[in-house]
């Protein structure tokens, strides 16, 4: 219960959109209390309609309002069911799309320009579906408790008009039904759903071992332990769905047994209080009536409430984002691109990633970066891009600290990494997106350069093309070139190349270096390398391990005096 | 509207009766339930004493309760029967796929594949719990109710007969219209959410151009543009579900009003008008809730089909033919002119090769040459389509031998890491290895420094969802596997350090080299250094083997295929 407390004290996801559009969500509860009203509003009216006409009375007319009341309502409750489905879709969709903004900011505000080992889009998909399931804590918790709520205030007073004792009576009744029972059914529940998620976690991991790990499966003999293995989760499972599903059932069956009470004392107190009058006892149909189609909505309450506890998670995740944050407006101006580290300690965690590293990289130089993965390389672009500070030591360009040149780092460093991302537009678009003022004329010489014309003049669009989902249209070789034509676009003295041609060929990958450091050759370039392939296109070649380099020299010199580096090197270069 | 598979399932007959059965009993609680207390408000409204009336009203309850129970009852009966339904489709399930093997899995989708494991499966419990019990509550309900209105006033009962096929029609023909709008719009809803993601996933390029600040405001615009998208499509969706419900209740509104006119001109008593009253609601009380749930059970059909199209697909046949306990120095495999490819499109094109006992052999060639698609026939993972195979003299038609498969270690590009504690990983191979004999492996494996950098060593969770290891680290975890499984004589290795740093490979390098030893090796790779480790090599290209023989004899020929390849590695000149 306190962490649920806390979770609304810490809610900046849910609360603070319900209050946006005002008018929106008024409409979206008003209506469909209206709906329920119209239905309940006509078995009522039928009821005294039939009623009173059973009595025979002498002039029609008599029941000429009740039988315009009674298509008027069966008219009203399929209209205002309509409009409320669709202006409660239309508020939510709006929520929905300031929501996206918010996510989209808050993701932007701590974004980082060095892509880490962790693979970032699966992370941003499951926020992306938090927020559509958001949509279904509006539409199916929500709205049906705002608009319950309302209705038991207006049945309660409306009895009370009539009888103000029998109010009391169903205010009672009543407030078992909508706050009793959902409560417990939430607390209830809310363990079973805690458990069920966990479950359909374990069952996908399980299922992604089982298929992805087929082949170990088969080859270790071990076909029975898969089927009895995975069995398990999905049994443990349906029982605890069973479970929470049973409780629902029983549930609706004791809310419906309390209806029955309801339905009972309201005929016998219709049958006492109306007994006595010739017009007054056609309403004892009537209320009788009315009962079941106002309690139905009630039902809809309690399912509602009781799914509450599957959005907690996404709340919550969502919750955990910063706040987007504005950055300050100081622009400072770079002359000179020399970089520098100095006696630079970086730790995370309590855990030393980079140890008092001193580095200097002049204006134009091209070093090499090697490492194996955990050795610190990102950790050392990242202070470079200034996405993090280090804790002892400096790094600037050209004398200023780089956390200070955030606001234009996209004009002095400039990054292609493993998966230059290219977005879904065209290609002219993709690629001017390096630099958004650059004329037509500067985009297409820039894809030119990358040695791109040939592949252009192939395509029936050319320049048009779009480029599909993540590039997929394209090679990783033609992908990377894409990439690589932005950032000349871009035109920043600094280039990092965070292993840009790791998932490429052989062959390829040397047609890509070699193209790269031809086309960057008046830039300061620091390349993230596997392994030694072109390493003869830079001046310096650093080895780190440990938060430190071990080795670093021209290749040159390597060759000739490092037996570490002539090792490696015979196998590139067998 | 029942799917016919449904009737391959065991015992499903003797289920539908007793479905039928309690679905006929809630039809009688429900007419019950009218009846009693359509006399009990009349009995009031005639003013008759309560001790009259008290018979009525228990009735009502009785039956009320009984309908309820009834309700409770049927969802349990049948959740157990779908729960049934679905095991037996989730070993199936699991045994096709061990049948048809992970490569022809690989080619329809792995995700395909894990998501019909896991939510295809509960939605088809769905499916079955839910469709079946709304079917047979629509075609008994309404049809016990109608004939007891027929009975009180065959005019009422007529026209409630003839409005529920319009109310259907009515329903078919708009959700048909919200149908093509839906698929008309479908493209643009792709585009739109796409469009979201994009942005997202490519958020550190947007960083890295300065671009990120700006582009919120059009991720806002995409959303108003799927908002808009969205209801257009909505203000169609809904009109069916409106048809159905404006049908229904103003036919019940209709009903009343014609109720009154006969009572007001004496043509019928009150009870038999309130009953067909209380009694018409319940009428189209199945209808609607069968078209409540149509939607969910649409994707619980969807995902059986699924299930079935992959229950459907062949399996290999003759996979016990072989006979081999163990692989020996004077054992003996041949492949003569083996191909394999799709339709007019070799991938590999009459191999031959003959191996005997534990040779070390290089399967060398640029990316797309057929190694990877060679070292899957040869672990019998892919089936080919013409040649011949044999293995000590016995024919083979493929080599998807259990008594093969037993005899070598494969290890991948990418090993695939459980998600379990390190020390299950390591084990997988041999589920009785001792502790002794796991620390051994994990040093020779070179896993030292890992389990000690864990937070619980050995008893860590790895893998999706646990901690991820690094592409080295996971080769190592493949070698440990293979050296604590030490009854294998056959290694088979493809492109195993491709995509590595080349300090770990070196690393790994070191750490593999002596395994090698007295076991029969493929290695197919480009990383030509590993040549120095080998005693034969096989040159592919397009397909074909180009050259094979002993790698020192080949490299000092200057115009060997071998070393042409080697310059196309960009190897020194």
């Amino acid at each position: 219960m306190n962490k649920l407390k806390q979770l609304l004290s810490d809610d900046h996801w849910i609360v603070p959109f319900l209050k946006f559009q005002k008018a929106g969500l008024f409409w979206s509860i008003f209506l469909s209390l209206l709906t329920t009203l119209a239905a309940g509003a006509l078995m009522f009216v039928s009821g005294y309609l039939i009623s009173r006409a059973a009595q025979r009375p002498d002039n029609i007319l008599l029941i000429y309002v009740p039988i315009v009341l009674t298509r008027g309502f069966g008219i009203a409750r399929p209209v205002f069911r309509y409009t409320q489905r669709l202006v409660s879709h239309n508020w939510v969709l709006r929520v929905v799309s300031q929501a996206r903004k918010r996510l989209y900011s808050s993701m932007a505000s701590q974004a980082s320009s060095i892509r880490g080992r962790m693979q970032t889009g699966e992370v941003l998909s499951l926020l992306a579906d938090d927020l559509d399931r958001l949509q279904n804590l509006y539409l199916r918790t929500l709205f049906p408790l705002g608009a319950g709520i309302l209705l038991y205030i207006f049945v309660s007073l409306a009895f009370g008009i009539v009888n103000w004792l029998f109010m009391i009576w169903w205010f009672l009744v009543l407030a078992i039904i909508l706050i009793v029972i959902p409560a417990i059914s939430f607390v209830i529940n809310r363990p079973r759903v805690h458990h069920q998620k966990k479950l359909q976690n374990k069952l996908y991991t399980d299922a992604t071992d089982a298929v992805l790990g087929l082949q170990d499966w088969v080859l270790s003999g071990r076909q029975n332990d898969l089927v009895a293995y995975q069995g398990q989760v999905m049994s443990e499972l349906a029982d605890t769905k069973n479970k929470e599903m049973r409780f629902g059932w029983w549930r609706d069956f004791t809310i419906q047994a309390l209806v029955l009470i309801l339905v009972i004392t309201t005929l016998l107190w219709a049958g006492n209080q109306f007994s006595d009058n010739h017009v007054m006892v056609n309403y004892i149909a009537a209320f009788t009536l009315a009962i079941f189609p106002l309690v139905d909505s009630f039902i809809g309450v309690n399912q509602g409430v009781s799914e509450a506890s599957f959005y907690e998670d996404s709340i919550e995740r969502l919750n955990d984002l910063p706040l987007p944050t504005v950055m300050s407006d100081s622009v400072s101006h770079i002359h000179n691109a020399t970089i520098n580290f100095k006696n630079v300690t970086f730790k995370y965690d309590e855990q030393l990633i980079i140890d008092q590293l001193n580095l200097t990289i002049h204006s134009g130089e091209k070093i090499a970066l090697l490492g194996r993965s955990g050795a610190g390389k990102t950790t050392l672009l990242k202070l470079l891009s200034g996405d993090i500070e280090p804790n002892n030591g400096t790094v600037t360009i050209d004398d200023q600290p780089t956390i200070n040149l955030q606001q234009q780092l996209s004009h002095i460093v400039a990054v292609l990494d493993q998966q230059g991302y290219l977005f879904n537009t065209t290609i002219l678009n993709n690629v001017r997106m390096g630099n958004v003022d650059a004329t037509d004329e500067q985009v297409k010489a820039a894809i030119k350069q990358a040695g791109l014309q040939a592949l252009i003049e192939s395509l029936p669009d050319q320049y048009e093309t779009q480029m599909q989902e993540a590039g997929a249209r394209f090679s990783g070789g033609e992908q990377q070139r894409f990439a690589l034509a932005r950032i000349l676009l871009q035109d920043a003295p600094i280039v990092i190349l965070d292993e840009p041609t790791v998932s490429l060929d052989p062959k390829t990958e040397s047609d890509v270096l070699t193209q790269i450091f031809t086309v960057l050759h008046d830039r300061t370039i620091i390349w993230v390398t596997h392994h030694l392939t072109g390493i003869d296109h830079v001046d310096h070649v650093y080895f780190l391990e440990s938060g430190n380099f071990t080795l670093a020299d021209t290749p040159e010199k390597l060759k000739k005096t490092s037996p570490r580096f002539q090792q490696l090197l015979a196998m590139d270069d067998y | 509207m029942i799917d016919k598979r449904l009737f391959q399932l065991n015992g499903i007959i003797k289920t539908l009766i007793g479905l039928v059965l309690m679905t006929g009993l809630q039809g009688l609680s429900i007419l019950a339930q009218g009846i009693f207390l359509a006399r009990a408000i009349v009995g009031f409204w005639e003013g008759q004493s309560l001790s009259g009336i008290g018979i009525d009203i228990i009735s009502f309850a009785v039956a009320f309760l009984m309908r309820q129970l009834l309700i409770v009852l049927k969802n349990q009966y049948m959740s157990h029967f779908a729960d049934r339904a679905v095991e037996t489709y989730r070993v199936q399930l699991l045994s096709k796929y061990i049948e048809i093997g992970p490569s022809v899995i690989a080619k329809t989708g792995t995700g395909t594949a894990v998501t019909t494991l896991g939510a295809g499966l509960d939605n088809v419990k769905n499916y079955f719990q839910l469709l079946l019990i709304k079917v047979f509550d629509l075609s008994i309900i309404p049809w016990l109710i109608l004939i007891y209105i027929f009975y009180l006033k065959w005019e009422q009962g007529l026209f409630l007969l003839l409005i529920f096929p319009v109310v259907i029609i009515f329903f078919i023909i708009l959700g048909l219209a919200a149908q093509s709008k839906a698929d008309a719009e479908f493209a643009n809803f792709k585009n739109l959410n796409n469009r979201f993601v994009d942005a997202l996933r490519g958020l550190p390029t947007l960083k890295q151009l300065g671009l990120a600040d700006s582009y919120s405001d059009e991720i806002y615009n995409i959303s108003e543009d799927y908002r808009k998208t969205t209801m257009r499509t909505l203000r169609v969706a809904i009109t069916s579900t409106f048809a159905l419900d404006f049908f229904t209740t103003l036919s019940i509104a209709v009903v009343a009003v014609f109720l009154g006119f006969d009572l007001l001109d004496g043509k019928m008593a009150l009870l038999p008008a309130l009953s067909i009253l209380i009694l018409a609601p319940e009428y189209f009380l199945p209808l609607r809730n069968f078209s409540d749930d149509y939607h969910a059970t649409l994707n619980g059909k969807n995902a059986l089909t699924d299930v079935m199209d992959i229950l459907g697909k062949p399996s290999v046949k003759n996979r016990h033919k072989l006979l081999l306990d163990q692989w020996r120095a004077d054992s003996e495999l041949e492949l003569a002119q083996v191909s394999y490819g799709y339709e007019d499109k070799l991938v590999l094109k009459n191999i031959d090769i003959h191996i005997k006992g534990y040779q070390k052999i290089a399967i060398v060639g640029e990316s797309g040459s057929g190694k990877s698609t060679l070292l899957n026939i040869l672990g019998g993972f892919l089936q080919p389509n013409t040649g011949e195979i044999k293995l000590n003299g016995q024919d083979l038609p493929h080599l998807m031998q259990s008594d093969w498969q037993k005899q070598f270690f494969y290890m991948p590009q990418q090993p695939y890491i459980f998600h379990d504690t390190l020390r299950g990983n390591i084990k997988f191979y041999a589920q009785h290895a001792t502790d002794k004999g796991i620390q051994l492996a994990v040093v020779q494996a070179g896993l030292t420094q890992l389990v000690s950098e864990l937070p619980n060593g050995l008893d860590t969770i790895i893998g999706e969802g646990g901690r991820q290891l690094s592409g080295g680290q996971a080769q190592r975890v493949s070698l440990a596997r293979m050296l604590l499984d030490d009854q294998r004589q056959v290694l088979l290795f493809d492109e195993p350090t491709a995509h590595l740093d080349i300090e770990t490979e070196y690393d790994l390098k070191q750490t593999m080299a002596p395994i090698l030893d007295s076991h029969l090796v493929f290695f197919a790779t480009h990383r030509l250094h590993w040549l120095d480790q080998m005693d034969y090599v096989i040159v592919l290209r397009n397909g074909e083997i180009v050259e094979q023989g002993l790698p020192q004899n080949l490299l000092d020929k200057p115009d060997s295929q071998l070393n042409i390849l080697r310059h196309e590695l960009g190897g020194r000149q």
